[in-house]
């Protein structure tokens, strides 16, 4: 139900059926449409369907606590949310958290005190046009339409790949497609945020998949990238670009690594290994060239491939490093082994978006039948 | 983010504090093309105090050395801090954008 132009939807979660009512009835009288919600996790998907643009939310609730609704809802709003709570005691400590929300309102409440707060709230969101939150919807299916539909189904091999986009939208994507001989893959992420990053992800999925039938990774690699970067010169914008080729026979990955510089080998011996960037992003410098690398997937072995949002959380990058490691082999498939490292980087304070994709060669040991 | 610029002799420093993200990007091409028109093509950035930068940091700072180079200068960094310098690495940047220790040895040499 999204909003009709002029219109502000609201969303109250809230249990109480007397508190939630009031809740409702005050935000009408503010010209809201409202949806109401009695418990977290319908609270969530109400907001998603929503794009509400206000969210009173109640701390106690009967499934999950209103602290993960709110981390929840901030990996995809923007909305004010006002958390209520009955415990004064808990307002201190609340505002002492990272928790995302934008204001702490103190139950029993004063429906005058809540108007007057979401009033100046108001205010002061007029500075930022509607315009800017559609652009970011707009930017946001965008970016959801780039990543692959269709599941990997290649024997001995688990692939998955995972995105959590930013609540700025920015212009990671990745993409698989499978080949005669195995797999291509291609993981990027484009400077800035927004539809224009989006928008150059758009491109860059679209040219990378042209050249996907062309014999040698050099030459693909050189006619995308100057394809790419022909597009990109007139918007001073790069690309940091990932793309490898896997022969799945012998596990043999051929890459190329323009400017991206995380991807990680994790051999089963225990060992991890950083393919280096062998040049700049795309749209740097004009006629760049890059040469290609390879690497070899034993089995058991994994190729992990991330954004620098995750990084982003680490001081360092061994610190980086080791965190993936072990995330990833913490966990039994390629799927859960993505979530785990997604989850490195806290929804709350992740400003870029944040992606993985793993390559995963089974172990003589672990073979999945296949299709499982 | 602000940015505050002053001339020395044989090129113009360019200083920030904080974190150089996509809002505070915009600010730096302002601030560079600014110095540039004004015909100070050899800039050097200070980032010693610049704690952050993220890929649209790193965009104008590229689009600030193209500038400053089409207008037959340079643009050279200096007291990079280690986010910084790890993301210089990592997009293979730090060739075109060499880390200085400081402002005045990034144009010492020439």
């Amino acid at each position: 139900m999204p909003a009709s132009p002029g219109t502000r939807c609201a969303v109250v979660i809230e249990d109480d059926p007397d508190v939630r009512g009031l809740l409702v009835l005050m935000l009408k009288q503010l010209d809201f449409d409202v949806v109401e919600a009695t418990n977290g996790l319908d609270g969530i998907q109400a907001v998603r369907e929503s794009h509400a643009a206000l969210v009173t939310l109640d701390l106690g609730l009967p499934d999950i606590d209103g602290l993960e609704v709110c981390r929840r809802l901030r990996e995809f709003s923007d909305a004010y949310i006002m958390m209520l709570t009955a415990r004064v005691d808990e307002i201190t400590r609340l505002t002492g958290l990272d928790t995302g929300a934008d204001d702490y309102v103190n139950k029993p409440f004063s429906l005058k005190e809540i108007q007057a707060r979401i009033r100046a709230m108001l205010r002061r969101s007029r500075a930022t046009p509607t315009v800017a939150s559609d652009e970011l919807f707009r930017a946001a299916e965008v970016q959801q339409s780039l990543l692959p539909k269709e599941a990997v189904m290649l024997d001995d091999y688990d692939v998955a790949g995972s995105f959590r986009p930013s609540r700025s939208v920015g212009g990671d994507f990745y993409d698989w497609y499978q080949t005669p001989e195995g797999l291509q893959i291609t993981f990027a992420d484009a400077m800035g945020k927004g539809m224009g990053a989006a928008l150059i992800a758009a491109t860059v999925r679209v040219v990378m998949r042209s050249v996907a039938g062309r014999a040698g990774i050099d030459s693909a690699f050189r006619a995308a990238s100057a394809s790419i970067a022909a597009d990109l010169e007139q918007s001073g914008s790069f690309v940091t670009l990932f793309h490898a080729r896997l022969t799945a026979a012998t596990g043999r990955v051929s890459y190329i690594d323009a400017g991206h510089g995380l991807a990680l080998h994790l051999a089963t011996g225990g060992s991890v290994h950083r393919l280096p960037a062998a040049g700049p992003p795309v749209g740097v410098w004009d006629g760049q060239q890059w040469p290609a690398a390879e690497v070899d997937l034993a089995p058991g072995d994994s190729l992990v491939v991330v954004s620098d949002g995750v990084l982003d959380s680490f001081e360092t990058l061994e610190d980086f490093m080791k965190h993936v490691e072990i995330a990833v082999r913490a966990q039994p498939t390629a799927d859960l082994a993505c979530q785990a490292v997604l989850d490195l980087a806290p929804a709350d304070s992740a400003g870029d978006d944040v992606t993985a994709l793993i390559v995963r060669r089974l172990g003589t040991d672990a073979r999945q039948p296949a299709g499982g | 983010m602000q940015f505050s610029y002053e001339v020395k002799d044989s090129y113009t420093e360019v200083k920030g504090s904080g974190r150089l993200n996509l809002v505070a990007a915009s600010k730096l091409r302002e601030v560079v093309a600014e110095v540039v028109a004004a015909g100070s093509s050899r800039v050097a950035v200070n980032l010693e105090e610049t704690v952050f930068m993220d890929s649209s940091g790193l965009g104008a700072l590229i689009g600030c050395l193209k500038a400053a180079r089409q207008a037959g200068g340079d643009l050279r960094i200096s007291g990079v801090q280690p986010q910084v310098k790890m993301v210089l690495e990592l997009t293979n940047m730090d060739r075109a954008l060499t880390p200085y220790p400081t402002a005045e040895a990034a144009f010492s040499d020439d």
